[in-house]
This record gives C-alpha cells, sequence and structure tokens, in this order.
C-alpha cells in the first residue's frame, strides 16, 4: 500500500469516520436515556446498547468503503467459514447482511427492480435479487460496496448461494471459491467431514495466493477463539430468553446478531455481546420484560421478515404476546461449541457442515420441539419465506407434527424475507387474528 | 402381486406416453420393462432427478426407473407436504407417490440436484418415511478432483447401504462389467444426439427413443439405439432449427408444437437428454470411475457448472447444428436455471443467436400465451 | 363498398377488430366490437359484413391474429400479435423502436428494427397485474367507468402505495385503503403505477430502444403514456388508431401474401 493511501484510509476511516460514527452513537444513546422517544404502549424501549450496534454496522461499511486502500476483500455467504480470511485480513462483506439491511431500509424493491429489469426471475431468492441489483447498478444505502478480490460461496445455507455466486464471479471477473457442504440428511458422514476440509485447505491455498501472504496458526488459532467466544456469548444471551418475562425478543435478535454475523473474530465483537449480557442480565434483575404484560410466547421459525419487524411485534405486543425464541438467531450460537481452537480446520470443517439449514427437516423439528420445553413457549410461528426453499420445505410437515405431538398452535405465514411485493398485510392480519384466537382460546 | 398391478397401471395411466412403434423400431412400453424385469428376478428402483449411477444399481439387482414428476401425477398428495412455489416436478413426485404410483417399487433414490430435491428426500426420510428403503445421494458441485474423490466415497457409501438393503456384495468385476455396459449405452446415446438430424424420426419420436434410457435396462437400450442407427442415412430436415435448453421436454406436446410453426430440435441442452451424455470413466477403480463421468458430464447448473461453461456449450451446440435460435423451457421456480439465464441470454445476443423463455408446469397443458410466444419466436427466426 | 384487396382480423380477449387494406396498404376500412362469449359466430357475421363491404371475399386473402385467431376457419394464415403489431406500426411511422402493446389478456414489449423485422420481445408472465384486465378489474371493483379511469387517475398527484403483484393482493390492498380513507384518484393513480411498473420491468429486460411507442387498447387511457413517460424517461407516441394497429399489421401481411402470388 502507498503511502498516501495509507493517509487517506487513516483520515476517512478512523480520524473522520470513526470519531463521526461515535458521536452520534453517545448523542442517540443520551437521547436514549431520557427516554423521550419511545412511544410503544406495548413494547419495552430498545436497549441501551442498540445505538452501539448501529456505530457497529456503520463502521463495518465505512472500513469496507476504503478497504482497497489496505486490504484484499472478499466477499462471502452467511455460514461460510472466514476465519482464515479473517486471519489473512481481508475486509470480510456479507451480501445476505447487506440484503437484510436494505431489507430493513425498505430500498429493496428499487434494487430488485434493477435485477429483475436485467432478467432475473422474480421467483429467485430476494437477497439475491437485492444484490445483484445492488452489483448491477451500483447502487446501495450505505454508500458503496467494495469489489470483491475473492468470492467465497459455502453451501450449507443453500444451493441458491453457488448460483448467485457464479453471477457475481462473471460480474467482477474475481475468483469463486467453493466449499461445497454435502446436506446432512440424518447424520454427517466422516467422508463429507474430509471433504469439506479438504476444500477448506484448497480455498485457504487460494486466499493466500490473492492476498499475497501466508496463513499463520497462531493468528487462525486466535481468530478462532474469538469466534468461538462471540457465538458463545450470543448462545447465553438469547438462552437468557427461557426467563419470564423474556428480556429481549427475537426482534431484538434480528437486529442485534449482526456482529455475531459479520464481525465474529473480532475483539470488539467479543466486548459488544459482553455488554449486551450485561445490560439484558440488568433487565431481567429488574424484571423487565420486552412485552409490557407478557402472556403469551412464541417460537419463530425460518428468516425474518425484514421490512415488518415493528409491525409485527407491535401488532402480537398488543396482545401480550412475545416471540422469544427463533430457530433462526439460534443457528449462530450452536455452532460455537464445534468450533476447535486446536485443530482449527478439523473443527472448521465440522462446524460448517453442520448448521440447522444443512441438517434435514426432522431435525429441525426435533430442535423446535426441544426448544419448546426450554423456553416454556405456547406456539410457533413458522414463516413460509417464498424466496428460502431450504428453510421452508419441511414446514407443512413440521407443524402439522407441533400441532398433533406438542398439542400448541402453530400458524404458517405466507410471506418473503426481504420483498415487500410479496408480504399481503390483509391477508397476513386476519392469519394472526386467528391464531392469536386459537392461543387465548 | 397386487402391489405390482397398482404399479404397472400407475405408469400406464401416469407417466408412460413413451414407447411404442417408430419406424419399425419396437420401443417397449415403460411398465412392459418393468414387468419383464421382475419377471426375471429383478427389482425396480425409482430414481428421482438427474444424476445418479446406473450401473451401482444394476449390480444389485435393480432397474433404475426415473420420475421427473411425471406430469400426469394423480392427486393433489404433494400440496400436503411441499409449499406453492415449490416446483411442480417435486410436487408431483410426492403426489404420484402418494397416490399408489410407487406402490410396487423396491428401492426409491433421491439424488441432491438442488434445494427442491433436497427437501423432497428430507420430507420422505423424516416424514412420510415410504415402505422401500429411501437412499440420498450428495452429488458435489465443482469439477476439480476433491468433487471426484468425494462422490466416489459417496458412492461406496451406497454400495453399503445396498449391500444391507440386497443382502449380497457385488464384486469388483460384476461391478465393471456393469460400468462398462452403462458406457456403450451412453455411448450409443450420444452417438443418436449426433446422428438425429439424419434419423427417419421426428422431435417427438427421438425423444420417445432417447428418453426409454431413463427405464430401459443398458442392454436393451443398446439394442434399439443400434437398431435406430442403422436407419441414418437422410440428410438433416426442412425448417428452422432450434436448441431446446432446460429440465425435461414435458409436456411431450411441445414439440408438435415446434413442428407446426415451422421448427425443429437440432440439440439439446435439457437436464434430461443432452446434459446427460456421460463420456467414458477412465478409472480401474469402479466408484472412482462412475464418480468421474458424473463430474465430468456436459455443463449442467445442478452440478455448479460455471455460467462461462454453460455460454461455450450453448455456442458450440449452435455452431454445430446452425441453429437460429434458443429455447429455454423452464420449470416454474427452478433456481438453478432462473439464476443463469440472463448471462446465457445476454451471451446469446451477443452472438447474433435470438433465445426465447417459456415457464410451464409440467402438470399443465401448453397454455395459449405459450404458444404465442412460440409461434412468435418462429415467425421472428424464420 | 369500400376498396378492399386485403383483410386482417385480430380477435382479443376483450374486443375484434377486422381492417381492410386497399392496394397500396392504406386502411380503407375498419369495424371494432365488443368481444362477445360466442367469439366463433361473432367472427362469422363480421366477416359476413366484411364480405358485403369487400363485394365478396373470393380472393381477398384475410390473416387472422389475437388471442382468438384460431377462430377464424378462413383464414389464409395465421400470425401471431407480435409480429402484426410490428408490421402495422411500421407501416404508420416508417421506423422502428420499440413497442409496448398492452392488451387485455397479456401484454408485450417488442423491438423492432430499422427495416421493421421484430428483433426481440418479451411478454407478461402467467400473472394478470401486468395486463389491461389488471385495471378493468380494479375499475370494476372500485366503480369507475373504464373509460375515465385514467382521467381519474390524473386528476391528483397523490400516489396511493399499491406494492403487491399480485391482482388479488392488490386487490385486498385497495380495499384495505378505502378503508383508511385514501381518496379515490390517489388509489387509481397508484394501480396505473403498479401497472406501469411491471411494464417498464419488461422495457428495461428488452432494453429501450427510442422511440417509445403504444398501441393496443389501454393506450386510450391517458395516465397510461403519461406514466409511461415518467417511469422510462422517454417520450411515448402514439398511433393514430391504438387499438387497431395489430388488425391492420395482419391485413398487410395478407396483402402481401397477395403480391408474392401474383408475381
Amino acid at each position: 500500500m502507498s503511502a498516501a493511501g495509507w493517509l487517506w484510509y487513516q483520515c476517512n476511516v478512523n480520524l473522520l469516520g470513526r470519531g463521526a460514527l461515535r458521536a452520534r452513537r453517545l448523542l442517540a444513546e443520551r437521547r436514549a436515556k431520557s427516554g423521550s422517544d419511545w412511544q410503544s404502549q406495548c413494547l419495552a424501549p430498545p436497549l441501551n446498547i442498540s445505538p452501539w450496534t448501529k456505530e457497529l454496522i456503520a463502521r463495518h461499511y465505512l472500513e469496507g468503503r476504503y478497504a482497497h486502500l489496505r486490504r484484499k476483500v472478499a466477499w462471502v455467504t452467511s455460514g461460510a467459514p472466514i476465519e482464515f480470511l479473517k486471519a489473512l485480513d481481508y475486509y470480510v462483506l456479507y451480501p445476505e447482511n447487506h440484503g437484510a439491511l436494505c431489507g430493513t431500509m425498505r430500498v429493496v424493491e428499487d434494487l430488485a427492480a434493477e435485477a429483475e429489469g436485467a432478467g432475473y426471475s422474480r421467483d429467485l431468492c430476494s437477497y439475491a435479487r437485492t444484490d445483484i441489483g445492488a452489483a448491477l447498478s451500483g447502487k446501495t444505502p450505505v454508500g458503496k460496496l467494495p469489489r470483491p478480490d475473492l468470492l467465497l460461496a459455502c453451501t450449507n445455507i443453500c444451493q441458491t448461494v453457488l448460483f448467485w455466486y457464479r453471477v457475481l464471479a462473471r460480474h467482477f471477473g474475481a475468483p469463486l471459491v467453493l466449499i461445497d457442504t454435502p446436506f446432512v440428511y440424518t447424520r454427517v458422514e466422516p467422508h463429507s467431514v474430509q471433504f469439506v476440509k479438504r476444500q477448506i485447505e484448497e480455498a485457504i491455498e487460494i486466499a493466500e495466493k490473492v492476498a499475497g501472504r501466508s496463513l499463520r496458526a497462531a493468528r487462525l488459532e486466535q481468530v478462532a477463539y474469538l469466534s468461538r467466544q462471540a457465538a458463545q456469548l450470543w448462545l447465553t444471551i438469547i438462552e437468557r430468553c427461557q426467563h419470564r418475562p423474556a428480556p429481549i425478543s427475537v426482534f431484538d435478535q434480528f437486529i442485534q446478531m449482526a456482529p455475531v454475523v459479520e464481525m465474529r473474530g473480532e475483539a470488539y465483537t467479543v466486548d459488544f455481546y459482553a455488554a449486551m449480557l450485561r445490560e439484558v442480565d440488568e433487565r431481567i434483575a429488574r424484571g423487565v420484560g420486552v412485552v409490557k404484560n407478557e402472556r403469551k410466547r412464541l417460537l419463530w421459525d425460518n428468516l425474518p421478515i425484514w421490512y415488518r419487524l415493528r409491525y409485527l411485534a407491535e401488532y402480537l405486543g398488543r396482545h401480550g404476546i412475545a416471540i422469544v425464541a427463533s430457530t433462526y438467531t439460534h443457528a449462530w450460537g450452536e455452532l460455537a461449541d464445534l468450533i476447535d481452537t486446536q485443530d482449527p480446520l478439523e473443527g472448521m470443517a465440522r462446524t460448517y457442515i453442520y448448521p440447522i439449514l444443512n441438517r434435514g427437516a426432522g431435525d429441525k423439528l426435533a430442535k423446535m420441539k426441544s426448544m419448546i420445553e426450554k423456553y416454556h413457549l405456547d406456539g410457533v410461528i413458522l414463516h413460509s419465506d417464498r424466496s428460502c426453499k431450504p428453510y421452508s420445505m419441511g414446514q407443512i410437515d413440521q407443524r402439522d407434527r407441533l400441532l398433533r405431538e406438542c398439542k400448541i398452535p402453530a400458524l404458517l405465514l405466507e410471506a418473503d424475507h426481504n420483498d415487500p411485493r410479496a408480504f399481503a398485510e390483509g391477508q397476513v392480519a386476519s392469519r394472526l387474528d386467528a391464531f392469536i384466537e386459537m392461543l387465548e382460546g | 402381486m397386487r402391489d405390482t398391478r397398482i404399479c404397472m397401471r400407475s405408469f400406464e395411466i401416469r407417466t408412460d406416453e413413451m414407447g411404442g412403434s417408430l419406424e419399425g423400431i419396437e420401443i417397449p412400453r415403460r411398465m412392459e420393462v418393468i414387468r419383464e424385469y421382475r419377471q426375471g428376478g429383478g427389482s425396480v428402483a425409482a430414481v428421482f432427478p438427474i444424476h445418479y449411477p446406473r450401473p451401482l444399481l444394476r449390480a444389485f439387482g435393480f432397474l433404475p426407473v426415473e420420475v421427473w414428476g411425471p406430469p400426469r401425477a394423480g392427486g393433489n398428495w404433494g400440496e400436503a407436504h411441499v409449499q406453492p412455489y415449490v416446483c411442480s416436478i417435486v410436487r408431483n413426485a410426492l403426489s404420484f407417490l402418494g397416490s399408489g404410483g410407487l406402490d410396487a417399487v423396491d428401492l426409491l433414490l433421491v439424488p441432491h440436484a438442488c434445494d427442491s430435491l433436497q427437501g423432497l428426500g428430507s420430507i420422505l426420510l423424516d416424514f412420510v418415511s415410504p415402505r422401500q428403503p429411501t437412499l440420498t445421494l450428495y452429488l458435489p458441485r465443482g469439477g476439480r478432483e476433491s468433487d471426484v474423490a468425494f462422490l466416489a466415497d459417496e458412492l461406496r457409501a451406497i454400495y453399503r447401504r445396498l449391500e444391507v438393503i440386497a443382502g449380497r456384495s457385488p464384486s469388483e468385476k460384476e461391478l465393471m462389467a456393469c460400468i462398462r455396459r452403462d458406457e456403450e449405452a451412453d455411448r450409443l446415446l450420444s452417438e443418436l444426439h449426433r446422428q438425429r438430424l439424419r434419423l427417419p424420426l421426428n422431435d417427438a419420436s427421438f425423444y420417445r427413443l432417447a428418453r426409454s434410457r431413463e427405464y430401459l435396462p443398458a442392454e436393451k437400450f443398446c439394442h434399439i439405439a443400434q437398431e435406430a442407427l442403422a436407419l441414418a442415412d437422410g440428410d438433416g430436415r426442412p425448417g428452422a432449427p432450434i436448441i431446446l435448453s432446460g429440465i425435461v421436454p414435458e409436456p411431450m406436446r411441445l414439440f408438435e408444437a415446434i413442428e407446426q410453426m415451422g421448427g425443429f430440435t437440432a440439440a439439446d441442452d435439457l437436464a434430461c437428454c443432452g446434459r446427460r451424455l456421460y463420456p467414458a470413466g477412465s478409472s480401474q477403480d469402479p466408484f472412482r470411475r462412475m464418480a468421474q463421468r458424473i463430474v465430468h458430464a456436459p455443463p449442467d447448473p445442478t452440478r455448479g457448472s460455471p455460467i462461462g461453461e454453460r455460454v461455450e456449450h450453448l455456442l458450440s451446440l449452435a455452431r454445430a447444428t446452425q441453429a437460429r435460435g434458443v429455447i429455454f423451457y423452464e420449470v416454474k421456480f427452478c433456481e438453478p436455471e432462473l439464476f443463469d439465464l440472463p448471462l446465457l441470454r445476454q451471451a446469446l445476443r451477443q452472438a447474433g443467436i435470438p433465445s426465447l423463455t417459456l415457464e410451464v408446469d409440467i402438470g399443465d397443458e401448453l397454455s395459449q400465451a405459450a404458444l404465442t410466444l412460440l409461434a412468435a419466436f418462429f415467425e421472428m427466426i424464420g | 363498398m369500400a376498396d378492399i384487396l386485403a383483410l386482417g382480423i385480430d380477435i382479443g380477449s376483450t374486443t375484434v377488430k377486422i381492417v381492410g387494406v386497399g392496394a397500396q396498404g392504406k386502411a380503407t376500412w375498419h369495424l371494432l366490437e365488443a368481444t362477445q362469449p360466442r367469439a366463433g359466430e361473432q367472427v362469422e357475421r363480421i366477416l359476413q359484413i366484411a364480405a358485403e363491404q369487400a363485394g365478396a371475399l373470393d380472393g381477398v386473402p384475410l390473416v387472422a391474429t389475437g388471442y382468438g385467431r384460431r377462430l377464424a376457419p378462413g383464414a389464409a394464415r395465421q400470425v401471431t400479435e407480435i409480429s402484426c403489431h410490428a408490421r402495422g406500426i411500421f407501416r404508420e411511422f416508417g421506423h422502428g423502436g420499440t413497442l409496448v402493446d398492452i392488451g387485455g389478456q397479456d401484454s408485450k414489449v417488442i423491438a423492432i428494427n430499422g427495416e421493421g423485422r421484430v428483433l426481440d420481445f418479451v411478454m407478461n408472465d402467467k400473472c394478470a397485474a401486468g395486463t389491461g384486465r389488471f385495471l378493468e378489474n380494479m375499475a370494476n371493483r372500485l366503480q369507475v367507468p373504464l373509460e375515465r379511469l385514467g382521467q381519474e387517475a390524473l386528476s391528483t398527484l397523490e400516489e396511493a402505495p399499491i406494492s403487491s403483484t399480485c391482482t388479488v393482493f392488490a386487490e385486498s390492498e385497495v380495499v384495505s385503503l378505502i378503508a383508511q380513507g385514501a381518496p379515490l384518484a390517489s388509489i387509481l393513480r397508484g394501480l396505473h403505477r403498479s401497472l406501469i411498473k411491471r411494464i417498464a420491468a419488461m422495457i428495461r429486460a428488452l432494453g429501450l430502444t427510442p422511440p417509445l411507442i403504444l398501441s393496443g387498447g389501454v393506450a386510450q387511457n391517458p395516465a397510461v403514456p403519461r406514466l409511461l413517460e415518467e417511469e422510462t424517461g422517454e417520450k411515448v407516441i402514439l398511433p393514430r388508431h391504438p387499438q387497431l394497429v395489430g388488425a391492420h399489421g395482419a391485413a398487410l401481411i395478407a396483402l402481401e401474401m397477395v403480391k408474392k402470388e401474383g408475381k
């Protein structure tokens, strides 16, 4: 890197950018303390650490904007093993998180239209359409996304990511590294683990070549350690929702999960979740529930509906209903124990072949049943997500079994995680109303 | 015995558009093949799309019979298990199973071709629990050495499962014999594709012949293919040559429509046909050899082929046949297909080759709108 | 009696149009009717009227187009609306461009080159949200006469957001907008916007080569060209008789057949 580049980076990111973002956070924290902004009758105000999350996310994209001045950039899928990329000092960008951010900021229609205009079908995943639209048009609410020097697609969440990354590879002319994780129908086969491990080794070689440096074992161990720390803290936090009333809801989790997904392997992420845990424990000590007057507790299955988080939280909150657990937010915590800092490669292979989305539909049902017990839940909402077939297929049978075997109401709610055009408010409301009547009946 | 009858009837009613006599070549119907095979002491395995090792099943005495949908699966059993945004191939497969269509089959094999077939396999194993043993096969998505090695291991694992199910352990030699026979059938199938325009067969007949590979034992198919190749003496066909790309040409009425509009299919990039012209393997290890054949097959998005390879493949097919256009005939909701389309079409456009996308539900008849699109396309390239 | 050397009939899902042309291809006679449930009989009757106009139909070639083009058994050829609209437009303007034809059953965007040939085209998918039927259904639901739909929509600058792309969902959105007291005109404008967005997406998918031309019955709705201009940033030009373009094109193809045979 040139001296001028270094200076420009320091100036924009570390001097001006970070300072401005910190100031914004402090202001927001002060405002939150006075409590004057919060309007909701039924929901507790957002967590005090919320401005911190915002700062982390904004800083992440700010660093991305100038990343090329200092380091190589990798675009990765949300379930990809990124520890070696971090250890090689890549800036790591998650198009899915960017997609979700676009969802919460309600700019998906515009970006998806760019992709659809280029011929991408509306039946394709809305994250992919959002991201391809952003890549084609250069539009993004975060200012600018850095071009990838490397693309890493791991199929442990879906095959969709591979098709999507093949499109990106052709668009950016960047090398695509594939980590193919054989689906775990019933049990993890040793030859599958070996296959994944071998691919990680191959991926490391390519990543080293692109980065022009070699991976140091000590650094990898350190990153894996930090990854594991963050994942463990995250799991501890979401398990605090076993308390009645639940201190936070899944809607808080959806927002606060960003760092554990896209900033794994960083010390500041561990600090952040340690602070979050303290605040959650404080809420528990004070008996504060996220839903005032919590009467019923639910499980959420599948991705969030990013553009309607507040709507759903309020709608249910008004009836004293809190959604306190989800299979989705759990996914990033339950892997913690698998991350092995002693043998990081073998550990990575075992960890990354095993997320909930890479396991059978019966396994997910078992997971839901155990969560129902552990979190004392009264019902389940299964978001039937048009854009995510691997997560959604099997839900019809899962719902059936939950009704029969757990004897609790379960609702299949048709929507899409990112495309508001597939959300029919009238239909959703009437389904929710009927479901609420069942819960109360 | 009762079960067998149900199975025969179901195949007859619902999937057997194929078979019959073509220019004096007798193509046995699917149900006859199944009956005969069972009478000879064999068993039948129903196999879902797309890639799988035929000789491995044959070595254990299972005749693979493929289930692509099927288009006329009865009932709406599928809807009781999968959402409306899941493709009709998977939905119909479930309906077919649920309505007794596979009652007399002895084994189910679900290859992992896409997220939807993954879901199908998972739902079968965990919730539907069919009477028959259900096997799954994960297909690696790269063309690397590690992919061949993994697939060989995956096939070894299936071998071990089949050992338990069938109660026997075919020797390496037996396995190699099955593989060689299968390679011969695929060599002849490729030859049929190469010589298709010299055969006295229209599209509908050609595909009845080519797709009989989906249920005929390899040795029977070889015999029929040789008979057909002996008839190759024509020199091309009148009309506008096109290339057909997509998953499966159902309903087969499509070919009639293409012919009426003055076109013919000069080559295809269909998952059930042209993408399964497997080359012979080179390894002397039977498992590696079967794996090589699948990994080195023509480009296919469900095996993770890069878009560039697909573009090259389509362009070379177009050059070889002087095709005037490409028709992408897609099953609605098929992600592997839909993702590549814009870049494939763009590359074809740059090469001066017009293309058309038609989206269908394989259970439906061709819609008026689809026919209008086809007609307009042939008016444009004609 | 009119000077009719060739005829084109466009049997659409909403209207049936027939055009007769003279030796130079100029339209000399036409007839337009709403499509009746027994379209076959209707077509027969219309052809009889044409026979009276032309003197006799012997030797007057007929080309049929449109959704019901197979209902005219006497037709020498059946040609799709896509080719016919392209032909009709090229005859009227003498140049190519990007033609948008919003029909009752389906909508098409057609790229026409400098010689009047179809270069490429796209058509809406199965869903009705991108067709004239969408507006028609909504007009019925809101009890606004179809011919006033566009004026009403243009009478305001306020626009109720309709995000659903599905006709069924959009209808439920409209119901809830009414319940929230949104003004009728702004709902109508929102509905038009939703349709035009679909069309604009099709235009983008094909690539816009100016000029942008609009044909088909929906072109008579003034809000459609206006919003299409807003959405694409391109001026929209209209043929004199947007509804007759397809039938005229069909008649021109029929006339060419006469000339070819004559040679």
